[in-house]
């Protein structure tokens, strides 16, 4: 963790945290974190790609860890994120960056693909794949019809509700985040929101190999600051983000992608998911997806599991693309 | 005028009504305030016996399409999606587009953000203007130009409606589009839009059953959807903050009337001919400025406005794809 410098930028409006590190003159590598995460999900990532000579950034997107977190969930569209991330790039380095975007920094990958595809060269997205705007249903809507009232995003809606029931004890909540293994579709019980997790004597379960107590108590002191209503707003401007990006309906990403994901992550192992990544849908919907890895015996957190060999992957698609370019 | 086509499209939730006529490469042609697809009405002729298909719709808040109630339903973002559904139930892949007035500042942004879908833009009246990182707009001209500038005096959602409510609605919108007066309209709340000075006569281009289309229609609707645009501009700032510093990309044609109070508000002259739009739309290839005309170029010199745009057009249209 030695090396790495924070500071706070002023974008767009608010201030963002970004944890950097690596040679100011590398290929900047944009690397966002999704939800209930931080800058530090990257920790492996930003030491193995500085020690390649890539300049590593990871900010706390708004509503997260140290940056600000605007009042309501209006605020929390990819057009307000994107914007954002561009301020942020245009404020610190010139031209174009690699992308990389875990859960709900994946989505947000998407969108600045979409929004100004000429910004990046190249986008490893990890775990969720994307999806084209169906002009005919709404995203919250159309959860609930697939995977009922229960389903998370459908649990996520309703302010401060979450927040009351789990969200009130964050390092437990957290604790169940990072080391559950339950196989597709999130569901919480209303009566019973942590059904498949930790039991009431959860502090004596250990924990996994790739998740120290260090990095829980990491992780929960951030949270205990901010709460997650932050990155719970996310979820509540879904409908919103439907709404504002009709312009893009059905389109399709043209930057070149690679896709990688955990052989046992919840959104891999959620019903239609495998067939849509394997079956030619997605490739569809993204031309320029170069390469599917599927990560053996992995979860939602990849990065964090499989550190080394995530950082490896990355690293070999960007170099491919940056000698393909130099070719010329 | 029999000949065009009027239909209904069901696009990005609302149901649009729509004026064609033609067949050829996609013009798609956008409307400004208060205005109605009617103010193409001539360039919808021509450009059918010139080998195009023209289109122009009634945008969201207008004439024949719905009118969603509330502000937040009119960003950038909206009216663009309106628009993309409607080239994408056609079957277009990418139009030419021609806009005036808030249909240009609609033209420059759809441009912006779905620049794969337009092959030219002529635009018309209202130059692009770059964000300002730090200035929301509406805040902007309270600063520049006070409080009774109209977009200040149009924000507060009811307000100018009541004055508006006071003149017979034929008689107002004469009043907007007869104006020759090229300072930044400020209208004192004293005074109202119902003090601005009746027209002595109605100008060649605009006649009774003129009037009389767009009194009706907007007796009808009302202001407030066309409105809710300026309403919306902050709004709408917010939302493009991912284009911020973004260059428009597509070969554009510019055309404004001398006499057009926005062409006359301070610094735009120069914007203009001193190659600060040049800066912001690269591919700007001709910029004409209509002597002795006003703001509604495209109803007071039909013809010539018709000719710009089709000799800008002819010379991508080889090179075009998208016939209907």
């Amino acid at each position: 963790m030695e090396g790495i410098d924070h500071r706070m930028v002023s974008v767009n409006g608010i201030t963002l945290h970004v944890a950097e590190k690596g040679p100011k003159e590398g290929p900047v590598v944009l690397l966002l974190h999704g939800f209930p995460d931080l800058w530090y999900t990257w920790r492996h990532q930003i030491t193995g790609l500085s020690s390649l000579g890539y300049r590593a950034v990871a900010p706390d997107l708004r509503g997260y860890g140290d940056s600000d977190s605007p009042e309501s969930f209006s605020e929390y569209t990819c057009l307000n994120v994107v914007g954002d991330l561009i301020s942020l790039l245009d404020t610190l380095f010139a031209g174009d960056v690699f992308l990389v975007g875990h859960d709900w920094g994946a989505i947000i990958g998407w969108h600045l693909c979409l929004f100004r595809p000429e910004k990046i060269k190249g986008f490893v997205c990890l775990s969720v794949p994307y999806k084209p705007r169906n002009p005919k249903v709404k995203p919250v809507q159309g959860f609930k019809a697939v995977f009922g009232d229960d389903y998370y995003i459908c649990r996520f809606q309703e302010p401060g509700k979450i927040e009351g029931e789990i969200a009130s004890d964050p390092r437990r909540f957290l604790r169940s985040i990072f080391t559950g293994r339950t196989l597709g579709p999130p569901i919480l019980p209303k009566n019973d929101p942590f059904a498949e997790n930790p039991k009431p004597d959860y502090e004596s379960i250990e924990l996994p190999k790739w998740f120290s107590k260090e990095d829980l108590d990491f992780y929960t002191s951030k949270f205990d600051k901010t709460g997650f209503t932050g990155g719970l707003n996310y979820y509540r401007a879904m409908d919103l983000n439907w709404e504002l990006t009709a312009p893009w309906t059905g389109a399709k990403i043209q930057v070149p992608v690679k896709f990688m994901t955990g052989d046992f992550d919840m959104v891999y192992t959620t019903p239609g998911i495998k067939e849509y990544i394997h079956g030619g849908g997605f490739a569809a919907d993204v031309p320029n997806l170069q390469e599917i890895v599927v990560i053996e015996d992995a979860g939602h957190f990849v990065n964090q599991e499989k550190p080394r060999e995530v950082t490896a992957h990355i690293n070999d698609f960007f170099t491919k693309l940056q000698n393909k370019n130099k070719s010329f | 005028m029999e000949k065009i086509e009027h239909t209904t499209v069901s696009t990005n939730g609302i149901n649009m009504h729509v004026a064609s006529i033609g067949s050829g490469p996609v013009i798609l042609f956008l409307h400004g305030f208060p205005d109605l697809w009617y103010s193409w009405r001539h360039q919808l002729l021509s450009f059918a016996t010139l080998g195009y298909r023209a289109i122009a719709p009634d945008l969201r808040g207008y004439g024949d399409s719905d009118a969603p109630p509330s502000p937040e339903s009119y960003s950038i973002l909206h009216i663009v999606g309106d628009l993309v559904g409607l080239l994408d139930s056609l079957g277009v892949d990418r139009v030419f587009l021609v806009g005036h007035d808030w249909g240009a500042i609609i033209a420059w942004w759809l441009c912006m953000i779905r620049p794969d879908r337009v092959s030219a833009l002529v635009n018309t009246s209202v130059v692009f203007n770059p964000r300002n990182p730090t200035l929301k707009p509406v805040d902007a001209f309270r600063a520049l130009f006070g409080d009774d500038y109209y977009i200040c005096r149009f924000q507060e959602a009811g307000e100018i409606e009541e004055d508006f409510a006071q003149v017979d609605t034929k008689k107002l919108i004469t009043k907007f589009f007869v104006s020759r007066n090229p300072r930044p309209p400020c209208i004192p709340k004293s005074v109202g839009f119902r003090g601005l000075p009746d027209p002595p006569s109605l100008p060649a281009w605009l006649t009774e059953q003129d009037v009389s289309f767009y009194g009706d229609k907007f007796s009808q609707k009302g202001f407030t959807g066309g409105l809710n645009y300026y309403r919306a501009m902050n709004l709408s700032w917010e939302l493009t903050a991912p284009w911020a510093g973004l260059q428009i990309k597509v070969p554009v044609k510019f055309i404004v009337g001398d006499l057009d109070i926005v062409y006359n508000i301070p610094g735009t002259k120069e914007y203009i001919h001193d190659g600060g739009l040049k800066k912001h739309v690269p591919f700007l290839q001709e910029v004409v400025v209509m002597e002795g005309v006003g703001h509604f170029l495209q109803q007071e010199k039909p013809d010539e406005v018709t000719d710009h745009i089709y000799g800008f057009f002819e010379k991508f249209r080889t090179r075009e794809t998208a016939s209907l």
